[in-house]
């Protein structure tokens, strides 16, 4: 469910909504959602002083019933 | 070594003030976008809630209501505040235009508005009675708003000082 909700969330507010692909991972201290935009999109998920990424945090962190979820912002070309 | 003067920021919150006449038709469309977005939200979180759509001025207006608990509200409101910055950036998407949309949700706003308007009425009676000045606690641009309004209300005036997220108002005596 919360990949599904960051994925409407983002794609609510980004120029190229097709593009935007959200993967969640496992890592040892718990999980990442992995956030993936077009590149000419990465500024507006981030925001200013990354004011828009911290909303989306908050929104998912809540979501999850408070606990907090890690959640990455990159562009679709950057390798992971 | 002197002190030097102490000149904290006490620019006034102008906020949302000026500006001309509300375009009604574009004000809803803002509430359907938006109101789209938040039920979209509800939808993937399994959320029951159903939204009402207003126009108050020259804002739009989305409530959810009938909502259970308040995840989405949060401490301080700070989920709200949250989903209602993308919900703003999701109406600006559509429609290119800076948008001032009031999201609230399970009836939070109003609450804290009347909590609100009642503390400012009260502080400004006590300011008044001492003659000096009163700090608050840090609040929301939303929540300093209608303390300034209340204090306005009750004729003194009031300023905000420090920096977010932990700007504050404080009463000033007449």
């Amino acid at each position: 469910m919360l990949e599904e909700a960051l994925e409407h969330l983002v794609k609510g507010i980004v120029e190229h909504p097709d593009d935007v692909r959200v993967r969640a991972r496992r890592i040892r201290s718990g999980r990442v959602l992995e956030v993936r935009v077009h590149p000419d999109d990465l500024g507006k998920v981030i925001g200013r002083s990354g004011r828009t990424a911290k909303a989306l945090r908050t929104v998912i962190s809540a979501l999850a019933g408070g606990k907090y979820v890690r959640v990455d912002l990159l562009d679709l070309d950057e390798a992971r | 070594m002197t002190e030097a003067e102490a000149s904290p920021v006490t620019e006034r919150d102008s906020v949302e003030e000026e500006r001309a006449i509300p375009d009604v038709a574009a004000l809803e469309q803002e509430g359907e976008i938006a109101a789209d977005y938040v039920e979209g939200l509800l939808d993937i979180a399994d959320l029951d809630g159903d939204i009402d759509m207003d126009v108050e001025g020259d804002r739009a207006v989305v409530s959810v209501v009938g909502i259970e608990g308040d995840e989405l509200v949060g401490k301080r409101g700070e989920v709200l505040e949250a989903l209602q910055e993308l919900t703003r950036l999701a109406v600006h998407r559509q429609t290119g235009e800076r948008s001032r949309l009031m999201l609230d949700i399970a009836g939070y706003r109003e609450r804290r508005r009347s909590e609100l308007t009642k503390l400012g009425t009260e502080v400004a009676e006590e300011v008044k009675r001492s003659g000096s000045s009163k700090p608050l606690q840090p609040m929301t641009p939303f929540e300093r708003k209608i303390v300034h309004d209340a204090v306005a209300a009750s004729g003194l005036r009031s300023e905000s000082e420090g920096e977010e997220p932990n700007r504050y108002v404080v009463v000033l005596p007449a």
